[in-house]
């Protein structure tokens, strides 16, 4: 039995073929589109989710990552009970969360980084204590923990504010303390190092480490911070106009859409006429240098690349760019599938 | 409710109160306002009283009674059920999501989001017209008038409740509908006090039947005092049963709309 007394499962996150379709007002352009509108509004179905499958593993952090609009949050309100699927089917911890939302919230902790769930005019320790009786933690465990997380958040030095007096990055971490303060299997969390500074940010991801290395917590994150991605997911599954476009490591994404390589190069000739090679476009000439990059789907990698070039010129100087996680992430975005389906 | 529930219930509720006080001015000022608020009731009655022997074939002792059950009630109302009203914001600020976490009723959040300390105001004003009327009034207080009253001003409560849980409810898919609150509390406000056979026979039909004031404390009152309604006598007397029952509808359409919240941005 787990912690919260349901059965063991092999996925702590299914989801298959999880849909969410929202109705909404086409707006009509003028202000005579505008009373057309109003006398008769043309209602269009706007595809949020569309048939996603995954699973997340117990003790597995796996990020969730996508463009904005891309269908991330809402997938996340789905998985933890605030939005109703329109068809397909998900469980956390065993539980449909959606059918049976306040069971759901006892074996899940969730942290949305723009809004707080703690209560804005009272010190956040009392929160504490309030979420202590929520979820019925008996008070020596609850003290256990609480100390643990101010060991790694730093958290009593302002636990006695109230949540409307404190900084971004202190709202943030007592929010994550108090989704965690009740020891859930599941945890999902979207975006919670926005607008946050670097020092903050890195205390954050220790911490999450932390829960996922030393507790075997699951977690769920959303971010558009890649550097988090690469200190932290193991696994990530990429989606775009709500459908899923790749689900694996960080290496499958990297071969799958980052062969955005440039190799600069300075001939030893200055007048050698440089030409592209297979699979290897010429971008430009800048003065002296020449700079190659990839062509096509069938674009040899950096390394195959800079052996056909210094095979066939001979240079006095190169450079390599390799594409960082941000340019892997900004091609996938570009290259993964058409516009929203509107019906 | 669990023990645990009422521990939860009564230990934020006394957070929330004890928060409100650290900010001495905003307390008492909402206090002044929750009594201000109710200006015009009291604007009425002294009028009643000083101006006038009666209304509609209804002693000013007997018409007192209308403002002070429906006060009460809605007093009542603000303390303990009150946060329906405004949902939008709530939902606006994103503050459902963060209930619809929790594992307790969003209902119960709602409610538990902040204490409603203009109440004391309303309960002030509301307590000072029922000692007013019990004072003037003519009739014998047995323990079953007492009891009936009491009836009356808890489905008053209820019921009032149930047009705020149902206009709270269409916020839920529509925030906007959230107006529609101000202009209920505004026709609470103005038509609550007076006995209804004074206004035109459709307007009184259509707050009878349409927007069930009568029943919060016009047919009560008409009931202690032994007053004709117009409408059957069970009916009248039925009223703080109605508050009951539209209470309980109010709250089915409640858990049927939050089925269907879609929440802000999607």
């Amino acid at each position: 039995m787990t912690r919260s007394g349901a059965r063991p499962v092999a996925h702590h996150i299914e989801v298959r073929g999880l849909s969410r379709t929202f109705r909404t007002t086409v707006r009509r352009p003028g202000f005579g589109g505008a009373l057309r509108s109003l006398v008769n509004p043309e209602r269009v179905a706007k595809h949020a989710v569309s048939g996603i499958t995954f699973d997340v593993a117990p003790g597995e952090l796996l990020a969730l990552l996508g463009p904005n609009g891309a269908g991330k949050s809402t997938t996340i309100k789905m998985l933890t009970g605030i939005l109703t699927p329109t068809s397909g089917v998900a469980r956390v911890a065993g539980v449909v969360p959606y059918e049976d939302r306040q069971r759901n919230a006892r074996n899940i902790g969730a942290v949305f980084g723009q809004r707080t769930q703690l209560w804005w005019d009272l010190p956040v320790r009392e929160s504490f204590s309030i979420l202590r009786d929520i979820y019925e933690v008996p008070r020596a465990e609850h003290a256990t923990r609480l100390k643990e997380f101010d060991d790694l958040l730093e958290l009593s030095s302002f636990w006695d504010t109230r949540v409307r007096h404190l900084s971004l990055g202190q709202r943030v971490r007592c929010d994550l303390a108090a989704a965690l303060l009740h020891d859930p299997q599941v945890v999902f969390l979207d975006e919670p190092t926005i607008g946050m500074d670097v020092v903050v940010k890195e205390q954050v991801r220790e911490f999450l480490r932390h829960q996922v290395e030393e507790r075997g917590r699951t977690v769920l994150l959303t971010t558009h911070d890649m550097t988090e991605v690469e200190r932290l997911a193991e696994r990530v599954v990429l989606i775009n106009h709500g459908r899923l476009v790749l689900d694996g490591t960080l290496d499958e994404i990297r071969r799958t859409f980052g062969s955005t390589w440039q190799v600069r190069v300075t001939p030893a000739d200055p007048h050698t006429e440089v030409a592209p090679l297979p699979g290897i476009a010429l971008l430009r000439r800048e003065g002296p240098q020449a700079v190659f990059g990839p062509e096509g789907p069938g674009a040899p990698t950096v390394h195959q690349a800079l052996k056909q070039i210094v095979e066939r010129y001979e240079l006095t100087d190169l450079a390599i760019d390799e594409a960082d996680l941000e340019d892997v992430m900004r091609a996938a975005y570009v290259q993964a599938g058409p516009g929203a389906d509107e019906v | 409710m669990s023990m645990n529930a009422l521990r939860v219930v009564w230990r934020i509720t006394r957070l929330n109160f004890r928060a409100q006080l650290e900010y001495r001015a905003e307390f008492l000022m909402m206090i002044a306002i929750g009594a201000v608020w109710q200006v015009s009731v009291i604007v009425f009655a002294t009028v009643l009283l000083t101006r006038f022997s009666g209304m509609g074939g209804w002693d000013s002792s007997d018409v007192l009674l209308i403002p002070a059950t429906r006060m009460m009630a809605h007093g009542l109302f603000v303390l303990l059920l009150g946060r329906v009203h405004g949902l939008g914001r709530h939902i606006q600020e994103g503050k459902i999501d963060a209930y619809l976490l929790r594992p307790l009723p969003v209902h119960r959040q709602v409610q538990l989001d902040s204490f409603p300390t203009n109440a004391i105001g309303d309960l002030a004003v509301a307590a000072g017209l029922l000692a007013g009327a019990l004072g003037r009034s003519h009739l014998d207080w047995t323990a079953g008038r007492v009891t009936y009253l009491i009836a009356a001003i808890l489905g008053g409560m209820l019921l009032e409740a149930a047009l705020f849980t149902a206009v709270a409810s269409a916020s839920l898919r529509f925030p906007a509908a959230d107006y529609w609150g101000n202009w209920l509390e505004e026709l609470l406000g103005t038509f609550g006090s007076y006995p209804l056979n004074v206004l035109p026979k459709a307007v009184g039909g259509l707050l009878t039947y349409g927007l069930p004031l009568a029943f919060v404390a016009y047919f009560p009152a008409a009931v202690l005092t032994g007053h004709g309604t117009g409408a059957p006598y069970w009916l009248a007397a039925g009223s703080p049963l109605v508050g009951v029952l539209a209470y309980l509808g109010a709250r089915l359409l409640w858990r049927w709309s939050l089925r269907h919240y879609t929440g802000v941005n999607g």
